[in-house]
């Protein structure tokens, strides 16, 4: 009960040292960037291989998918950007080196974010001296994200139990225009208060951790 | 610090302020309140409950710093010490505040790093802060969860690891915003046990009156920013008349040891 979901899905991958399963995404990203733009073959061959390491650590297939599509949606818009911008001929070369990149990229990073905890992940950073604001940031995101998520499925139920049956796309889409402003609101509320939290045990402006 | 109950440990004295909106939150609110005193605030929702808790360690009107807010600040004073930007780190060392939402106060990945936060700034050394944190946790029942994630807690043990962070600095006075609100019978239960335990004084901002009846020693009622009423819990929240009048009602342990049966 008290592992976490990665934890409990034991693998190979897992049993890795965090700073080992570290350098291996990082590793794997920086070959991703100095391979040749456009050889297809290549960061074909890397992208199998982090594939195949994902499913080395038990990642279900569906839940990469998903990640990847949501991922794909913005990396697409910026890759047809670059040919837009720089001209049809070097462009789009330029807009599939980016694709491979970002997709090599998002899938190290998500295979990392399955094989160590993301509060160990935080711990072997410090080790390496990651500056500590930035680990800050991290840590604080990594936190208020599922706070955030859990506010926005509830004003998500909260609408559903009122729409009824109303499913206009103009209608849906204006009421998500709406949440999005209602989530920002709540979310400056938020941190005013965390921040009250914070001063009120004595936060000065200097991080300070238990572990060098 | 070591203090005997005859010493005064808080003093507020002829509190006001307003919001920037220009609402009037707190009217010229004064009482103080001695070592081991454990405190009810009630009344109803928008009263200033939360607006005095705030005050007591300089959240307001100090942070957030409200442009046409009106205040007297230097009306508080914790063990004889002006609540102002002078002395607001010593302050805030000796009141402990527990906010209401949990979320709003555990920051951290993990319950040892959340409890050890304050502590750490108090400018402890790491040892110490260790030893501080698994201390705290056994003082609120939950020892042994120092590696677990903030995120796989029930809502009365992120509220109790709160406690922990909070009790980890070692304060004079709790302050505790509505720290029953949403509990289970179970988890509440704990709570008014973990408090019970607690060795100082204790301000409990609070909708549940039984527990006020059940834990406090004394308790006060505040409408519309003003102080009402100050005595026992058994009196003053017995009294129907005065319970009608601010959007209260007696407690049910109350009229039922008080009323005859007919």
């Amino acid at each position: 009960m008290n592992e976490s979901p990665v934890r409990q899905a034991r693998s190979l991958c897992h049993r890795l040292p965090p700073t080992v399963a570290l350098l291996l995404s990082v590793a794997a990203i920086t070959v991703g960037m100095l391979l040749p733009s456009a050889h297809l073959p290549s960061h074909g061959a890397l992208v199998c291989v982090l594939l195949a390491a994902l499913s080395l650590a038990r990642v279900p297939f569906g839940v990469v998918a998903r990640r990847l599509a949501i991922f794909l949606a913005f990396a697409l818009l910026f890759a047809i950007s670059v040919p837009l911008s720089q001209g049809f001929r070097g462009g789009w070369e330029m807009a599939v080196g980016i694709l491979f990149r970002g997709v090599e990229s998002f899938l190290a990073g998500l295979w990392l974010m399955s094989v160590v905890p993301f509060d160990r992940l935080l711990a072997t950073l410090r080790r390496l001296h990651v500056p500590a604001i930035l680990l800050a940031i991290l840590a604080f995101m990594y936190r208020f994200v599922f706070v955030l998520w859990n506010e926005l499925d509830t004003m998500r139920d909260a609408r559903r139990a009122r729409t009824f049956d109303r499913a206009g796309l103009i209608f849906r889409w204006r009421n998500s225009a709406q949440m999005i402003g209602m989530l920002l609101i709540r979310s400056l509320g938020r941190s005013e208060r965390v921040y009250g939290a914070m001063c009120a045990r004595g936060w000065d402006g200097t991080l300070r951790t238990l572990d060098e | 610090m070591t203090l005997s109950t005859a010493e005064t440990v808080l003093e507020v004295n002829g509190l006001s302020f307003s919001y920037p909106n220009g609402r009037r939150a707190l009217d010229n609110v004064r009482f103080s309140l001695r070592h081991g005193e454990i405190l009810g605030i009630v009344g109803p929702s928008g009263a200033g409950k939360s607006t005095l808790l705030l005050h007591l360690n300089g959240l307001l009107p100090v942070r957030p710093q409200p442009t046409r807010a009106s205040t007297n600040g230097a009306a508080v004073h914790v063990a004889g010490l002006s609540v102002g930007a002078a002395n607001l780190a010593e302050v805030r060392r000796r009141v402990g505040f527990l906010f209401q939402d949990p979320d709003d106060q555990l920051f951290c990945p993990t319950v040892r790093e959340d409890v050890a936060f304050g502590p750490l700034n108090l400018g402890l050394a790491r040892a110490e802060a260790e030893r501080r944190v698994i201390d705290s946790l056994a003082a609120v029942g939950l020892e042994g969860f120092e590696n677990r994630s903030t995120l796989q807690l029930s809502l009365g043990e992120r509220k109790r690891v709160c406690l922990a962070g909070v009790i980890a600095c070692q304060p004079l006075i709790l302050a505790l915003d509505e720290p029953f609100s949403n509990l289970d019978p179970r988890a509440r239960r704990t709570l008014i046990d973990v408090l019970r335990r607690f060795d100082g004084s204790q301000i409990i901002a609070t909708h549940d009156l039984d527990v006020v009846v059940e834990l406090c020693t004394r308790v006060i009622v505040l409408d519309e920013g003003t102080l009402r009423a100050d005595g026992l819990p058994s009196a003053v929240l017995a009294d129907a008349a005065l319970m009608e009048r601010h959007g209260l009602e007696v407690p049910l342990r109350l009229q039922l040891t008080r009323k005859s049966p007919p």
